[in-house]
């Protein structure tokens, strides 16, 4: 006979979901107060979750959505490997490859199994970025390498902890293979320790409703964000929507690499196939198959119903189609540590496609590309660590895009980074690097009726001879689009000692060794117009211009609004002439990238 | 005698204690908005007259504010036209922020970041620079001060921040800034971030200096204000304004550190929290504030509100001590709604009082978490506000049924409760982040609950978390003005350091808090408090080398700082980190961030009157029986007291309701309530989960 099924009741749904969101946000929270890397501590590149006994993510802390929707296929990769037998309470596994459901080397995803009664009810896991995992470069940010066994160590699914005890073993390989082991080692300790919390926290969960209520409710509560989506996609017209954007350059062959997404949507769900798309490239911005469904994942639930639960059920009605060989989902060994550079770029493209059905819902092109800084060297004779090897990372993104009824807001970071930046105090306090300047770049947002945020600018200057820095970054080629008459942002640059006899550009991808006095200029790339600049409020235009974020040469030539550089008010009688109609007419030529392809 | 006088968004409230005659009196009054002194002043002639005293016997009154004074200004972008100073190059930090978006704005493309408080063109640079040891790059180039100055004058600021990087390693140069600011144009008052808040991480600094500017001539005219209208009608009356620290300051001292009293309402109430905790011997205690719009949530570590500097005010961070309060938008008001996918929520949304609750009959049409207590029976539709404000049972019936139950196919009473797990849920959620997060077990406090609704969850949230013990105390609708007057006076100093512990240098450390203490003393000394009434503590923030975030640690010492002093407030930090994140190690070095040192000056006690325990029946507090709902039993009939006729030593088994003006208390199955001899209720909660 067939057991009877236990009805959900909707009401211990959203109990049970608050209580397990409180348990990624605990971890989470662990993670970064115990952790020893900048890249944890301060810029926050993690990501924790709570999962069913099937390895369905049921409730994630608030990170990164590009590490929160990409634990998804590691934790498939779990379950086909691990039998229940095989794991014991106080385990914990780790792993990163990218060819087994990992994001990039850089990133340790841990798991821990908990139990009830020596039953297997579920799983936490953690996910963060760490500073240095060995490999040819410093922090795994050189861009331009070509295979994976040179972006660190990666790891199967091992266990780091068995039965609560550190595995020696693995703790010693790692030690032997990675610059800055006092801190990795420290970090790896805090990301067990975060699991460890949240094992003790589920387990109090199961103990109180048992296994067979928790797994009824949690399933419902899939079903229910899975519901949610479809009824979401339901109301958006059916066809096949295309976008397409570029990564400026792999960091070896200089050529563009094109990204083209197509989103066939019927009915109550949507397929995404990757045809037009580049084949894998020799360089590292290939994108592993974990980090493209985030990107996909991420674009379709902002667009589609932002609120829902993010939980496994919201990808049901999702499919990703994308054919091995292609930079989206290359073959081993390729590399892929600056993945980020294309993940974003299909984000871009999923909104620029979905721009087409729903131009309320959308954003503009941002910055679009994550630009990751490692310097590394040893702090000088007198410093506090004399000798001491250090990695120190800045990760930086630049302007978002704008949208239908607002600004890009300068300064915020967009899409599926969710990062911090570093304090210039946390920066100096602990490195020898002093930071000359963080500012906006005026006029690098893309003009339209809402202005694309503005790029930024962060000059370093390195106080040690010797010091290393390897990099990636991306547009700086192709600029964020802009939307419906919106122009493009400004792109990127990096510029080696700005204003000086010495002045040189360097490659967005790269390493170059530095030396004591010299200054590293990040100029990142704004964000992307919305609508045509002439529809422009005049007097939006004038605050811009009054707050310096837009010249008035810009006001004039962008927006045809001629500003009094004395009274700072407009022209009228420039206004409503041939200026106007010469700014629009400019943007007519600027036609999007969806008509690109 | 004292006063304390808590204004609130709607209702002013206040309290008297008359330490002679060792009385205790409340009342309320409404907030006047447009001048809130004037709201203060009723308040005043109202409880002179309850308590038929004269202000010739008032010692001093302690006032409070929620939302009235700042936040308002915040939120409506009224405060001054403020100007910012910083180093060269860094202007845009205070609008880069640390670029993070908000939480809600994970997937949600349209939620932004607060637009700065200073807009660009109002932050100016001058030459300068300061690097990690706090040693001079970069002379200050005065000659740039004075340009910069002079523009922020043009441009007619009223108020100037200041912020240049490592100024809390060498104030120096911000200092001379501020001389040039009062030279060249002194009717603008400045903010210094060294005195604001000298800690590390340039962007919470300068937010935290320029929410001083901003709302210091705001708060300095209240206060000015508020001070003629009391000397008009009474003569000098000795004001003290309380601080989100839980401490109160002089209203003189407070003109300086706006940012310090901003807010400070919801302090009030965890400051009642450890007094009570303190009579009835509980120690650890978790106050949870539950009103119309907001729950709050505070704790009472081994006696003392727990303090962090960590907080956030309207979306910008604000780095000074303050009572840790955390704030949820769950109320009586919060709408309940089915969205898309099936799932019942509760909030964010809010009918507050206008249009209201659909069973205040006003023009609210949604069901909310006062109309699902009314339906469950747990409020009595004619002693809501003591009968002030009518309920509409059928307008709840009818909200609930439309909007919950037939989306949903349940029944009235399933969905009536169904809002009710939902929104205690969330409190769930919240009280567990407040306490564990911190390192603290829920299951070790006692639950201190008031507000208009806090009463009405109270046993079912303590069940929910597994507490044991609930507490409704007197006059659970003015317990934060009650709060105002038992706190002490409180100035708190800190100074970074940011040296590892094994390489501190001992005479340096103990001149800074002996510099420190001097202050606190001084200070104290001019709010007239006697030098055996002050108490002063030490405390230092570490951390493990390379870690970003300090624990608060007290340094025991008797003046003077060794090795040994050292080491022992080392194998404190060791201990809490334990405790807090389940780890230590006393092989890794620790640094010693930022030394912290807090003045108090000690008010006398409150004393309040208690009454011997009388074993007496029931009967005459019993004013009749009522059907109420509860989980598992459905509807049963319990009986229902009047709060004002129990006597002390009474005991009330659940399931029953105890009525009282402001408030109602549900005592659920297995829980039994008891009047202790200051006339609080306490509960005991039975075996039931």
């Amino acid at each position: 006979m067939p057991k009877k099924k236990l009805h959900a009741d909707p009401v211990l749904i959203q109990v049970l979901r608050y209580a397990m969101e409180q348990i990624a946000d605990e971890m989470g929270h662990t993670l970064i107060r115990t952790a020893r890397s900048t890249v944890i501590k301060e810029i926050k590149d993690i990501s924790c979750a709570v999962f069913d006994r099937n390895g369905n993510t049921i409730a994630q802390a608030h990170h990164a959505p590009m590490l929160l929707t990409g634990f998804e296929l590691g934790m498939r990769q779990l379950r086909a490997q691990f039998r229940d037998e095989d794991l014991s309470d106080g385990d914990v596994i780790v792993f990163n490859d990218p060819y087994n459901g990992g994001q990039h080397v850089m990133d340790l995803v841990t798991f821990a199994p908990v139990f009830h009664k020596n039953k297997l009810v579920g799983f936490v896991g953690s996910m963060a970025h760490h500073a240095d995992l060995g490999g040819a470069a410093p922090g795994g940010t050189q861009g331009g390498l070509t295979e994976i066994y040179q972006e660190g160590l990666r790891l199967p699914m091992v266990k780091l902890y068995k039965k609560g005890q550190e595995d020696a073993e693995l703790f010693g390989i790692l030690n032997n293979n990675i610059r800055v082991p006092d801190k990795t080692l420290g970090d790896i300790r805090a990301q067990a320790s975060a699991n460890f919390v949240g094992a003790r926290r589920l387990r109090e969960i199961f103990e109180r409703y048992t296994p067979i209520v928790v797994q009824t409710h949690t399933d419902a509560l899939l079903d229910y964000s899975e519901k949610r989506i479809r009824a979401g996609l339901e109301k958006i017209p059916d066809g096949t929507y295309t976008g397409v954007d570029y990564v400026d350059d792999d960091g070896l062959t200089g050529k563009p690499i094109k990204l083209q997404v197509n989103i066939h949507k019927q009915g109550d769900h949507a397929v995404v196939d990757f045809d037009g798309t580049d084949e894998q490239v020799p360089g590292n911005v290939n994108c592993p198959l974990a980090t493209v469904h985030a990107a996909v994942y991420y674009a379709l639930i902002a667009v589609v119903d932002p609120h829902v639960a993010p939980n496994s059920g919201c990808y049901r009605p999702f499919q990703v189609n994308a054919r091995e060989g292609l930079v989206v989902n290359p073959k081993l060994p390729r590399a892929c540590g600056a993945r980020t550079q294309t993940s974003q770029k299909i984000t871009e493209a999923m909104l620029l496609a979905l721009s087409q059905a729903l131009p309320e819902r959308v954003m503009a092109g941002s910055h679009g590309q994550i630009t990751n800084c490692g310097f590394s060297g040893y702090h000088s004779a007198n410093a506090h660590e004399t000798g001491k090897r250090f990695v120190y990372i800045d990760i930086q993104g630049g302007g978002a895009g704008a949208r239908f009824c607002r600004d890009g807001r300068d300064g915020q970071d967009s899409h599926l980074a969710r990062f911090l930046n570093t304090p210039v105090e946390a920066v100096e306090l602990e490195f020898p690097a002093r930071v000359e300047c963080y500012e906006f770049i005026p006029d690098t947002g893309g003009a339209g009726k809402y202005r694309g945020a503005l790029g930024l600018r962060r000059d370093i200057r390195v106080l040690i001879d010797d010091m290393s820095f390897a990099r990636y970054g991306d547009r700086q080629v192709y600029g964020a689009f802009g939307l419906f008459g919106g122009k493009e942002g400004a792109k990127g640059k990096f510029i080696l000692n700005p204003d000086s006899p010495d002045e040189r550009p360097l490659k967005s991808k790269g390493l170059d060794k530095l030396k004591k006095g010299d200054v590293v200029s990040l100029r990142l790339p704004g964000g992307g117009g919305y609508g045509a600049p002439s529809e422009r409020d005049p007097q939006a235009v004038v605050r811009d211009v009054r707050d310096g974020k837009v010249s008035f040469a810009a006001a004039e030539s962008e927006y045809g609004v001629v500003i009094d550089d004395e009274t700072l008010s407009v022209d009228a009688s420039a206004r409503e002439g041939v200026a106007r109609q010469r700014a629009d007419a400019s943007v007519d030529k600027v036609a999007t990238r969806a008509a690109r392809k | 005698m004292r006063i304390g006088i808590d204004v609130g968004g709607t209702f002013t409230d206040v309290v008297l204690i008359d330490d002679q005659r060792g009385k205790i009196h409340y009342t309320k009054t409404f907030t006047t908005p447009k001048n809130p002194a004037q709201g203060v002043l009723n308040g005043i002639e109202k409880i002179l007259n309850i308590a038929n005293a004269s202000i010739a016997d008032l010692d001093y009154m302690v006032h409070g504010h929620g939302t009235t004074i700042g936040t308002n200004a915040l939120i409506e972008r009224k405060g001054a036209r403020t100007g910012l100073l910083t180093t060269r190059g860094f202007r845009d930090v205070l609008e880069i922020a640390r670029v993070e978006r908000p939480d809600e704005g994970l997937y949600d493309f349209l939620v932004d970041l607060p637009a700065p408080l200073v807009p660009r063109f109002l932050r100016a640079e001058v030459d300068e620079r300061v690097d990690a040891h706090g040693s001079v790059v970069h002379p200050l180039d005065e000659d740039s001060v004075v340009r910069a100055v002079n523009y922020l004058k043009a441009q007619r600021v009223e108020t100037i921040a200041v912020c240049l990087l490592f100024s809390f390693l060498n104030p120096a140069h911000e200092q001379r800034v501020k001389e040039i600011c009062n030279e060249i144009y002194p009717e603008a008052p400045v903010s210094l971030s060294s005195s604001i808040c000298p800690e590390f991480r340039e962007f919470e600094r300068t937010s935290t200096t320029v929410i001083n500017a901003y709302l210091q001539p705001i708060v300095e005219r209240y206060l000015r204000n508020l001070t003629a209208m009391l000397n008009e009608k009474y003569g000098a009356v000795q004001v003290r304004i309380m601080q989100a620290s839980g401490g109160a300051i002089s209203a003189e001292a407070a003109r300086e550190h706006a940012v310090n009293i901003v807010n400070s309402g919801p302090a009030g109430g965890t400051v009642a929290g450890a007094f009570i905790g303190g009579l009835i011997g509980d120690k650890y205690v978790m106050t949870v504030d539950m009103g119309g719009t907001s729950f709050d949530i505070g704790l009472v570590i081994d006696g003392v509100p727990r303090i962090s500097s960590e907080g956030k005010f309207e979306g910008y961070p604000v780095k000074i001590p303050a009572v840790d309060v955390h704030a949820l938008g769950a109320g009586g008001g919060s709408i309940a709604w089915v969205d898309a996918g099936g799932a019942l929520n509760v909030g964010p949304q809010s009918a507050s009082s206008d249009p209201g609750p659909a069973c205040y009959g006003v023009g609210g049409e949604l069901p909310t978490v006062t109309d699902a207590n009314l339906v469950l029976g747990r409020l009595n539709p004619d002693y809501f506000l003591g009968g002030e404000i009518k309920l509409y049972p059928e307008r709840a019936h009818a909200a609930i049924e439309k909007h919950v139950a037939q989306p949903l196919g349940m029944s009235l009473e399933q969905a009536a409760y169904g809002i009710i797990r939902v929104v205690n849920a969330n409190m769930v959620k919240g009280m567990a982040g407040s306490s564990i997060e911190k390192g603290f077990d829920p299951r070790e406090f006692t639950l201190l609950a008031f507000g208009g609704a806090g009463a009405l969850h109270a046993c079912e949230l303590a069940q929910e978390i597994g507490m044991k013990k609930v507490v409704v105390p007197l006059y659970p609708g003015a317990f934060s003005a009650f709060g105002l007057v038992t706190s002490d006076i409180r100035h708190d100093y800190v100074q970074t350091v940011a040296k590892s512990a094994s390489a501190l240098d001992l005479d340096a450390l103990e001149r800074a808090y002996k510099t420190m203490e001097a202050q606190a003393r001084a200070a104290l000394a001019e709010e007239k408090i006697a030098a055996e009434d002050i108490a002063i503590q030490w405390t230092a923030d570490l951390r493990y080398a390379g870690q970003a975030y300090e624990l608060n640690v007290p340094v025991v010492h008797n003046g003077r700082l060794t090795r040994k002093e050292i080491d022992a407030t080392v194998a404190r930090f060791h201990a809490l980190h334990q405790k807090v994140y389940a780890y230590s190690s006393e092989k890794e070095g620790v640094d010693v961030i930022n030394v912290r040192l807090t003045g108090i000056g000690q008010v006398p006690d409150v004393k309040l009157p208690k009454r011997k325990r009388a074993a007496q029946t029931t009967r005459a507090a019993l004013k009749n029986k009522r059907r109420v709902y509860f989980a598992e039993r459905g509807f049963v009939n319990v009986p229902v007291y009047e709060r004002d006729l129990l006597k002390p030593g009474m005991t009330l088994p659940g399931p029953c309701m105890i009525e009282e003006i402001i408030s109602s208390t549900v005592v659920i199955p297995g829980a039994t309530a008891k009047l202790d001899g200051w006339g609080n209720i306490v509960i005991t909660l039975g075996q039931t989960r």
